[in-house]
């Protein structure tokens, strides 16, 4: 049952991980691109914890305390490693988001869309 | 039309692909009751390794920390680098400044209901008290600044849709001052970096940032007030209505 749980679990943030893909790929609406490019984004974040996790009872967070020994501690706890990393892909996720919902924004203001196939049009109504 | 289904029959192959590699195959090898060799090392060193720890009972932030510094301090520039990228995209000259705030003020001041209001100032007050709790026990337990100033920067939020940006802007949170607190905060995580040069004699390679809870600390405020005041800058330009933004953009006037 636990097996299954954790399959499906993996094989949900993969597709949601491919859905981001498709989304950035096909649709021309800018903010769209973006809300998926986040979707893909957390999926992958989630896929790093998930590969972290043991399958063990009960499972600790990696925070020493008083009441548990080093040896339990070493038996239980999850492993570290990718919690550090997700925590720096998280702060450059969150800036990335920033820089492009800016651009889109500004764009927007300045030429009254957020289509990319308009955007193409606009741009070679510049260079005429 | 056709190059769609071409783009979602060609990642549907290759999610299949992946779904079977990592369910029957298992070659993420997920669902291990061990710990992989590199986590144990982490585990068993990350409070009390030789030489200088941040001697954090937290295991995350001690690998940030006496492992990943200079990573954590990078990072703090990619998302200043992202918050000048936005002002600089939307930076207006001085008399468009001052054309925008004729035009504002000209607009009726508008703000939500009472209750509105007096739930929201409520909330903030326990909001910014998370935030600091969250940013200030980072060392101690899981959290710290980026996290923090997340919070924070939802508290300003919520402010700004409750009362007007105005509201705010009367009150003294005008864009020279939260750019001032964001130069505070950099200043602040820049001096914690740049301590040890001056501690150690320059072994700034071999030591990686200062030692001890009270560089920790440091870095935590410092990043506390970074964010915070980071992402309300960018609040504060985007809170410019649509429309004075595309007068003074455009030159059109408004009919």
């Amino acid at each position: 049952m636990i097996s299954f749980l954790l399959a499906y679990i993996t094989i949900t943030l993969f597709a949601m991980l491919f859905l981001g893909i498709y989304g950035v790929a096909t649709r021309s609406n800018l903010i769209k691109k973006i809300i998926m490019l986040n979707i893909a984004n957390d999926a992958i974040n989630m896929l790093f914890i998930l590969i972290g996790y043991r399958m063990v009872f009960p499972v600790f967070p990696p925070v020493y305390e008083k009441h548990i020994t080093f040896r339990e501690f070493l038996e239980k706890s999850v492993d570290p490693l990718p919690q550090a990393l997700v925590l720096t892909a998280v702060v450059i996720g969150m800036a990335m988001n920033i820089l492009l919902t800016t651009y889109a924004i500004q764009f927007y203001r300045l030429h009254g869309t957020v289509d990319a196939r308009d955007i193409a049009e606009v741009m070679r109504g510049d260079d005429e | 039309m056709k190059r769609d289904i071409l783009v979602a029959v060609s990642l549907l192959v290759a999610f299949l692909f992946i779904a079977y590699a990592v369910t029957v195959k298992n070659v993420l090898g997920l669902g291990g009751a061990e710990l992989r060799p590199l986590g144990e090392f982490y585990l068993s060193n990350a409070f009390a390794h030789e030489g200088l720890t941040s001697h954090s009972p937290e295991v995350v932030t001690a690998i940030v920390w006496n492992y990943r510094g200079f990573d954590t301090l990078f990072e703090t520039f990619v998302f200043f680098l992202a918050i000048m990228g936005a002002l600089s995209v939307l930076r207006l000259t001085d008399e468009q400044e001052k054309l925008v705030r004729e035009l504002e003020a000209t607009m009726p001041h508008r703000q939500m209901d009472l209750i509105v209001r007096a739930t929201t100032k409520l909330v903030v007050i326990m909001i910014i008290a998370i935030s600091a709790s969250i940013a200030l026990h980072g060392h101690l337990t899981p959290g710290g600044g980026f996290q923090g100033g997340s919070a924070m920067a939802v508290a300003a939020l919520l402010l700004f849709a409750a009362f007007s940006k105005f509201t705010l802007e009367r009150k003294g949170l005008t864009l020279k001052h939260t750019i001032s607190a964001y130069a505070v905060g950099l200043a602040l995580i820049l001096a914690t970096v740049l301590a040890p040069v001056f501690l150690y004699n320059g072994k700034v390679l071999e030591i990686n940032l200062l030692p001890g809870e009270m560089g920790l600390f440091n870095l935590d405020v410092g990043e506390y007030l970074a964010v915070a005041f980071g992402f309300l800058t960018v609040f504060l330009v985007l809170g410019i209505p649509e429309w004075v933004f595309k007068v003074v953009l455009r030159g059109e006037l408004n009919d």
